[in-house]
């Protein structure tokens, strides 16, 4: 299928991509990557570092702040040929979330100092939007952030921070002004994660691994010149995260890559012939087929000019079903082979992941705005319902 | 004839004593501390259980049992899967004893019974092959002692066994062999929702004579379906405990200013597991009042119909339980997680869905048997 939305000009491009990763993964970095294996902040940061010397860790980014300069296909098949390849999907929350916004609202101060640490990885950013009350309803949020001389001292608590543990800074959405309405009265922080005051406690999730925490804020002091932007105007610039975001949201590599360990996984069971099984593949495979080509289509559309709205959350909503069909089709491949804990030792190759990544994807249709306020948004702003 | 009937005096007693049993002693932090230990660690409440006369309930009087009848199981082992033990109940009990139950003469079966129904001792089944008809050892008779061949590799609940019961050929036809824990090579370990199973590999194992107890295949299949019927109810227990979980939860819950189950979608998912637990509650208990009765066909295809729609069924309740408990239903501090993965773990113990479909499929549709059935 893609072979044939690749354009030639393009197929010299894809070679060199494959060329780098054959000469640049760790084998057991890509090992545990193809089996769907947790992965630790070495294992992320030795192929960051690998991906900034060649210039092409932030393919979206302009070239003026160190972005490759490729096109929005180019950036498709780069992102499809790294998942095949079992490359580790690095955390987008500085590439894809704070670097942008910086890049849009942030003063060259903040540009100059920021942007050069998240490509080089010398900086770990997480995302401190949701809040215990505040999570689909995020604009409710409760932390609270008053003037004191010089900046700001927050109060709150942050909680489903993802890889905080990993992290030296944190965006932050605050309350800045309770009178005014919600959306209103909201700022954006840049906040370091060793100011007094900031207090983590890892969350352990279902599946064993501890990704995600809260994050307690005590009378934490925010400089001035660590404010994005304009003062209650946080909001906005959420929402401008949130639509960079979109397009890319289909997460096709990484179904791809999963349907082609399905078809390993269907061979080792000895049901690679089973014609139910293969109907199952087939059919998935459409369905990653009909998403691709949407987000083919809306992106030439919005290269020729068109503005795109609040379509693209389509692409959020079946690219995570589909994720979240494949871990369900590789439970059924591996039946009781996929009992073992994954501590266990007593794991079946290749079948050893399958339960963890069934658990730990569910997050895909919660996170990023739930997979029910998707099609909300669809049907307000798209259908005008 | 199937008459869904209500539960006994008896099994509703059962069931109220473990529901207070359960809530005062498998809190999730109690459960944490019973995870924490070694696999292969003597389970925390097993002679109490035996005291509470849940190791008996489901075996014949004559054997030592309290006689309850299938459907009368149903609502302690729903309360068992619901309450997340982590005592091989149903694999010692409805797997192996009921299968001794079922081959051995009373008498005989009684003898060997007593200490495990005492809750003096662990004793499982080890069938080991694809099938149970087709097991995984076999016996040779050598120089005055029989000598097994095989590995089981998964025996569930195995992993602090003190007997471990192979099902084995002998010749053409097949054998139970009782074997001591200590002379075979057994490897406990965890599955992925807490609970323990073990590798056994009965390689060179030597036996005697009087280890041996013939076995025909009706008690073979009595104890297999036994054990099947425990993990339908246990699923069932928990289906239903996912679906009350996620019903407080949703009513609780606010943002935009409402509870999240003013919302007409979630209304919906809600109505939807509401649908999928009356179905799955009625077919499990329709393949309990099959187990007396039924001819062994018509009972193979109710089972397999029956798990079918628990896959089914089960996958979608646990998706939703998740999906509207939000962040916190991917975590390790709410029950709801721990249930997600007990289900899941019954539904994977099955096996390929497809199996079951086509066990399912020959005459379900237009059989007068099935008529008969609820005649
Ligand atoms: C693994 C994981 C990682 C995360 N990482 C981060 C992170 O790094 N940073 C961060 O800020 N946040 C993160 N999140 C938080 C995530 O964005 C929230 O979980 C999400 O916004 C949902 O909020 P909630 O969990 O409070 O669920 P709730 O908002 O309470 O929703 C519960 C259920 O109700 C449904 N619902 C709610 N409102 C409506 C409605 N109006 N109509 C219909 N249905 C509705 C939801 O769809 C959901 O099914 C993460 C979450 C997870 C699970």
């Amino acid at each position: 299928m893609t072979d044939l939305l690749v354009a030639p000009e393009d197929m010299a491009f894809r070679e060199e991509i494959r060329d780098f990763v054959a000469t640049h993964l760790e084998p057991e970095t890509r090992r545990k990557v193809s089996l769907g294996m947790p992965l630790q902040r070495e294992d992320f940061l030795t192929w960051q570092r690998s991906l900034h010397a060649k210039g092409w860790v932030a393919p979206a980014w302009p070239a003026e702040h160190g972005g490759p300069g490729w096109t929005a296909r180019q950036r498709l098949i780069a992102d499809e040929e790294f998942f095949r390849l079992h490359t580790p999907p690095l955390p987008g929350f500085g590439f894809k979330m704070i670097g942008p916004i910086l890049m849009r609202f942030g003063t060259p101060a903040q540009q100059a100092r920021f942007l050069p640490r998240i490509l080089s990885g010398e900086d770990w950013w997480c995302q401190g939007f949701s809040e215990p009350g505040a999570g689909s309803d995020l604009a409710s949020l409760r932390t609270r952030a008053v003037r004191v001389d010089g900046g700001w001292k927050v109060n709150g608590t942050k909680t489903w921070t993802t890889y905080a543990q990993y992290a030296n800074w944190i965006f932050c959405l605050v309350r800045t002004d309770p009178e005014v309405k919600k959306q209103r009265g909201i700022s954006m922080m840049l906040i370091d994660m060793a100011s007094p005051g900031l207090t983590r406690r890892p969350i352990r999730l279902m599946d064993g691994t501890e990704e995600v925490n809260e994050i307690f804020l005590e009378d934490v002091f925010v400089p001035d010149d660590l404010v994005v932007g304009e003062v209650n105007q946080g909001w906005t610039y959420a929402k401008a995260l949130l639509e960079h975001e979109r397009l890319g949201i289909g997460g096709i590599g990484r179904s791809k890559h999963l349907l082609g360990r399905l078809e390993e996984m269907a061979t080792a069971s000895g049901r690679g012939d089973d014609p139910t099984i293969r109907k199952r593949l087939t059919e998935i495979g459409i369905d990653i087929m009909a998403v691709e080509s949407t987000t083919m289509r809306l992106l030439a559309a919005s290269e020729r000019g068109t503005q795109l709205g609040a379509e693209t959350s389509l692409l959020k909503i079946r690219g995570t079903e589909i994720q979240q069909a494949l871990t369900e089709l590789a439970l059924e491949i591996a039946g009781a082979d996929a009992l073992p804990d994954r501590e266990s030792g007593q794991g079946q190759a290749p079948f050893e992941a399958v339960v963890f990544q069934f658990l730990n994807w569910r997050k895909l249709s919660i996170y990023g705005g739930s997979n029910e306020i998707q099609r909300s948004i669809l049907a307000r702003q798209v259908l005008g319902l | 004839m199937i008459r869904f009937d209500a539960p006994s005096e008896e099994a509703l007693l059962l069931k109220d004593t473990a529901m207070r049993f359960i809530a005062d002693n498998y809190g999730l932090e109690k459960r944490a501390a019973m995870l924490a230990k070694p696999a292969d660690a003597v389970p925390a409440h097993w002679t109490e259980m035996a005291e509470l006369g849940w190791l008996a309930a489901p075996l014949p009087e004559a054997c030592g049992g309290l006689g309850l009848s299938p459907t009368d199981v149903l609502p302690l082992l729903e309360v068992l899967g619901a309450g997340l033990i982590l005592e091989p109940v149903s694999p010692a009990i409805l797997g192996c004893a009921a299968t001794i139950a079922a081959a051995l003469p009373a008498e005989t079966a009684a003898d060997l019974l007593e200490a495990m129904l005492a809750g003096e001792r662990i004793e499982v089944l080890a069938t080991g092959g694809a099938s149970a008809t087709a097991p995984a050892v076999t016996a040779t008779w050598t120089s005055g002692s029989w000598t097994l061949s095989g590995k089981a590799p998964m025996v569930v609940g195995g992993a602090a066994a003190d007997i471990v019961w192979a099902v084995a050929r002998v010749d053409d036809a097949l054998g139970l062999f009782r074997v001591p824990a200590d002379a075979v090579a057994l490897t406990g370990f965890r599955l992925f929702d807490g609970q323990t199973a073990a590798t056994v590999d009965f390689d060179g194992v030597s036996c005697t004579e009087d280890q041996l107890f013939p076995m025909d295949d009706t008690a073979l299949v009595r104890g297999t379906e036994m054990a099947l019927l425990a993990r339908l109810a246990e699923a069932l227990g928990l289906i239903e405990a996912l679906y009350r979980t996620t019903l407080d939860y949703v009513k609780l819950r606010e943002q935009f200013g409402r509870p999240i189950g003013a919302f007409q979608s979630v209304q919906h998912r809600m109505a939807d597991m509401f649908i999928h637990c009356e179905e799955v509650r009625s077919m499990v208990q329709l393949a309990a009042e099959a187990m007396d009765g039924a001819p062994a066909d018509l009972r193979r295809q109710v089972h397999a119909a029956t798990w079918v729609k628990l896959v089914d069924n089960g996958r979608a309740v646990l998706r939703d339980a998740v999906q509207l408990h939000g962040g916190m239903g991917m975590t390790d501090e709410l029950i709801v997680g721990h249930m997600v993965k007990r289900l899941l773990m019954l539904i994977q113990s099955g096996g390929s869905r497809e199996d079951w479909l086509s066990a399912a499929a020959p005459s379900l549709h237009n059989s007068r048997e099935a008529e008969a059935l609820h005649a």
